[in-house]
């Protein structure tokens, strides 16, 4: 799954030394060597990565980062930058040592513009925190990947989440950017505009490369009017199948929901045993979120519940107060820990297919067919009003023969969604495991990528090893 | 002139009657919708297939030949002006449909079909392109993609980098690349949207995957007049700001106003200072409550006058005066030169008070359009170029208004692009730090600088010759650069 090692990557020891000894001169308590507090700063969620960054840093502004960047570069040693570590996918793992830029002391919500209906950000800003910050404008940011991620880890991993089918993905809510570059400069991409053709569009090419072609410090985001009214739904199936086609239709026809979220039966089951959900059967399920008019919402959910109706679906079930809603969606957002629940001892981890919504409901019924054959416990989830589905798979990571089970309906899973014209990262990124993944798919443009990553970080000192395949001229020299 | 083996080469590629080379032949393609700027290429080439396009572009990467794409020949930044010792690719005759898929709502697209024709051909299922530059009946999806075009309905649609799913094309050397994917997000960098709004710079398209949105049941539109521009701005505002984003919010001045009259005969109400267009569409229920919502707004906000669409004909004659604004103005004033700059909105009222103030300095009418919606100005200014003096004062007002839209925090296009028009713009929106990402960046895909040469991104020579770059402590970056 990972990519070997490019072991002349490694900064020479007596550089990282220097680096560690100027870091803690400028930085003081801020610059933190403990054993503990590197290997919290080596992975993310999901599997564990072999990967401890040599310090640990807490820079306080656009200059300090541009300080240590500049240091890192003179050093020819890797850094990386970190929000709160729940990245899927490898992304911080610091696999080559270097230094880790821990964003949790920048993260000031600094300018909200209420009529423009924008706000700056500095990257360590939590979602939940902006949206607590925003209180009392009537504004919300939309994006919610589920996790309370930092705004700079999700503009860094293009996170998207359960509302994207309406709201889009960072890609479409970033207008702007602070970037500190390889060399340590500061930069500004995009702006307060709302649209621009001037140059290239650095901003969204700096969406979405996890850290690989410049650190991110500051974040313009897009923001929404919080709808006037918002209702949630829940609905069951008598089979998967008819739950997926309910959402293919409804998407065909453009009923404009604000999050649409299947639960297969065993996720249904996980969720009501971990999360106390009452009143609901282990069948198969769409959870339903409307935003809108008073009237736009009524209008929305009625035709959705003809629609699901014609399926086979119950009854909606309403959740109209905020309290339920949250509950609701708090379950939803638990399902990685109500499946780990489901089986104590195993460990888990999640695929991330994305298929065009005229393939969905094959893809899933293939990949449901597969987990049967294999006998193990896989819940499926998604987001599936934009082709997104999660594949949790369970396996006992003491038993190499499961654990090889489990990575083998995982990448089943990735080829049968290329294969239908879809992707194998709908939004946790490539990180350091999927890098073979994002080959096999993008064959063409992965060169151009590479060349892009080589002329923006020359030294490949800027998260190493992960997005792009990128050798070290030596490793390059060697097998030629 | 090219070389005689070129031509040779070339021949072997492409028949007689798709390789121009003869003034009387070439002529035509001498400038785009920028008429100011003009230059014959040394030939133009017609392929009609994708792998003509790659062996025309190894063929000119080897004997290094610039290559200028084109579409029809509509971009307003001199985006398609040819280079004198290079050809021009036309992609006229990649103008086919090659599948329109209503399930997953989108199109695959040859790069020469024009904007209006996919939503014509995606129209029996309901389902229309959003994009839609004033130009659309003749503007291409391929000339769209390269200038990340907008249009009336982009703010709330989007631009066409948000309704394009994948692109395919060549680089300078021939080698296919596919950009995007046909699902929701593609991995790694997001090299399709570099490819947008890149003007040719990176790559020739051969294939383009839209997206198709579900035509609204009914889109309703409201006319309404001010008794000045800063009321009317102030109004634009305060719709968003109420959360509410139009299909399409438009804003004329009187002087635009006046022309379109003359012109359309739309009965605007032509003593108001400024009219703004807002149009909502959805379901019955959304529109309703939403035409209600922006009436409060707009009669809260100083309007004198308000007119509610009541059926689709009058709604087509609402917008049939904004619509045809530039040929209005064309008929009023031997020559206009429009701009094209984008603001913060909430800047709107300052910098259509400072237009008018200039333009009273400069002695030259300025008839104001906008997308008033995401802050997109299109002053036209008027002049006679038979007049002395008049076109330098053109250019040099014409600057004023992009200084001021970069100094309240716009940008110098919001969507007609750099070509060649606003090179040295770029100099003054962009530090050197980011101009030299730019530089980078065409470096990974175009090191020779082949592709469309000498527009979009300015070399830093340019910018030092427009007195822009830092040197700071003598440390020169990119000291391999030609200079000067």
């Amino acid at each position: 799954m990972n990519a070997p090692l490019d072991l002349a990557l490694r900064p020479a020891d007596q550089d990282v030394k220097r680096v560690v000894q100027k870091l803690a001169d400028d930085f003081g308590a801020r610059a933190m060597t403990a054993r503990a507090t590197r290997e919290q700063h080596g992975h993310g969620e999901g599997l564990a990565d072999a990967g401890v960054p040599d310090v640990v840093v807490f820079p306080h502004s656009n200059e300090e980062v541009a300080s240590i960047v500049r240091l890192c570069h003179g050093a020819r040693v890797p850094v990386i930058a970190f929000g709160v570590g729940t990245s899927l996918e490898g992304h911080v793992a610091a696999i080559y040592g270097g230094v880790c830029m821990d964003f949790a002391e920048m993260n000031r919500v600094l300018v909200v513009n209420a009529e423009d209906l924008d706000c700056r950000v500095q990257a360590g800003v939590t979602r939940e925190q902006l949206n607590a910050e925003l209180k009392g404008t009537g504004l919300f940011f939309p994006i919610d990947p589920g996790a309370n991620a930092t705004i700079g880890g999700m503009t860094a991993t293009r996170a998207s989440g359960t509302n994207a089918v309406r709201y889009g993905t960072m890609r479409e809510n970033v207008l702007g950017l602070t970037v500190v570059t390889a060399e340590g400069r500061i930069i500004h991409t995009g702006g307060r505009a709302r649209k621009s053709s001037a140059g290239y569009d650095l901003t969204r090419l700096f969406v979405g490369s996890e850290g690989t072609l410049g650190v991110i410090t500051e974040v313009q985001l897009r923001l929404y009017g919080i709808p006037e009214a918002i209702s949630a739904a829940v609905c069951q199936f008598p089979d998967l199948k008819s739950a997926v086609d309910t959402v293919i239709v409804a998407m065909q026809l453009g009923i404009p929901v604000a999050r649409i979220e299947l639960l297969d039966e065993v996720q249904m089951d996980a969720c009501i045993r971990y999360s106390k959900l009452t009143g609901f059967d282990a069948k198969p399920t769409l959870f339903f979120e409307f935003h809108g008019t008073g009237a736009g919402v009524r209008e929305q959910a009625e035709m959705m519940q003809s629609l699901a109706a014609e399926h086979g679906g119950s009854a909606f079930e309403w959740e109209t107060n905020p309290e339920d809603r949250a509950r609701l969606w708090k379950a939803r957002h638990n399902a990685y820990y109500a499946a780990l629940a489901l089986t104590p001892g195993r460990q888990a981890f999640a695929t991330d297919a994305c298929v065009p919504i005229s393939r969905l409901s094959e893809c899933v019924m293939e990949t449901k067919a597969d987990v049967v054959a294999t006998g193990m416990t896989a819940p499926i989830v998604g987001h599936v009003g934009d082709g997104n589905f999660h594949l949790v798979i369970l396996f006992d990571p003491k038993d190499p023969a499961d654990r090889e089970r489990a990575e083998g309906l995982a990448r089943r899973c990735s080829a049968r969604a290329i294969r239908m014209g879809g992707t194998c990262t709908g939004e946790h990124g490539i990180g350091m495991h999927k890098l073979d993944a994002l080959v096999d798919e993008h064959g063409d443009a992965v060169a151009l990528m590479t060349s892009i990553k080589r002329a923006l970080d020359p030294l490949n000192i800027l998260n190493p090893g992960k997005t792009v395949p990128v050798r070290s001229q030596k490793t390059e020299r060697m097998s030629q | 002139m090219l070389e005689p083996s070129v031509v040779a080469a070339l021949s072997a590629v492409l028949p007689s009657s798709a390789l121009l080379t003869r003034p009387e032949e070439t002529r035509p393609y001498e400038c785009d919708g920028l008429t100011l700027y003009r230059q014959r290429p040394a030939a133009v080439l017609l392929p009609d297939t994708e792998a003509q396009v790659v062996e025309i572009l190894k063929c000119c990467h080897a004997a290094q030949v610039p290559v200028v794409a084109r579409g029809a020949g509509t971009s307003l930044s001199g985006g398609a002006m040819p280079a004198a010792d290079g050809v021009v690719l036309s992609l006229a005759k990649f103008k086919r449909i090659l599948t329109l898929d209503p399930l997953t709502r989108t199109a695959v697209v040859q790069p020469g079909v024009r904007n209006i024709a996919i939503s014509e051909a995606a129209a029996p299922y309901g389902l229309f392109y959003a994009p839609d530059p004033s130009s659309q009946i003749a503007c291409t999806i391929g000339g769209n993609v390269a200038e990340n075009a907008g249009g009336v309905h982009c703010l709330k649609y989007g631009l066409t980098v948000h309704n394009v799913r994948r692109v395919r094309g060549a680089l300078i050397t021939g080698e296919i690349v596919e950009f995007g994917g046909e699902a929701l997000d593609a991995p790694g960098f997001d090299l399709l949207a570099l490819v947008n709004g890149s003007e040719g710079l990176l790559a020739v398209m051969t294939e383009i995957t839209v997206k198709l949105l579900p035509k609204p049941q009914r889109a309703q539109v409201a006319l309404a007049a001010f008794d000045s521009v800063e009321a009317a701005g102030e109004a634009v505002a305060a719709i968003i700001g109420a959360g509410i984003i139009p299909s399409g919010l438009e804003m004329m001045d009187r002087a635009a106003t006046r022309a379109v009259e003359q012109f359309v005969h739309a009965n605007y109400p032509v003593d108001a200072a400024a009219l703004l267009l807002v149009e909502t569409d959805g379901t019955q229920e959304e529109v309703a409550s939403e035409m209600a919502a922006i009436e409060r707004v707009l009669k809260a906000n100083g309007a004198t006058e308000i007119r509610v669409s009541k059926d689709e004909a009058q709604r087509l004659l609402y917008w049939s005066g904004r619509k045809a604004a530039f040929p209005a103005v064309g008929r009023i004033s031997p020559d206009y030169y429009c701009i094209d700059g984008t603001i913060p909105r909430r800047a709107l009222p300052q910098v259509l008070t400072q237009i008018a103030q200039w333009s009273s300095e400069f002695g030259l009418a300025c008839a104001n359009v906008f997308h008033a919606g995401d802050g997109n100005l299109h002053p036209l200014i008027l002049f006679d170029a038979g007049k002395p003096g008049d076109k330098e004062r053109t250019v040099a007002f014409g600057d004023r208004i992009l200084e001021l839209c970069i100094e309240v925090g716009g940008t110098i296009t919001g969507e007609h692009g750099v070509g060649v028009e606003k090179l040295s713009g770029m100099c003054s929106q962009f530090a050197e730090t980011e101009r030299e990402r730019f530089l980078a960046i065409k470096a990974a895909f175009d090191p020779d600088g082949l592709l469309n040469p000498g527009k979009g991104i300015p070399t830093l020579a340019r910018c030092a010759e427009f007195g822009r770059m830092h040197v700071h402590r003598g440390e020169l970056a990119h000291a391999e650069l030609p200079r000067f």
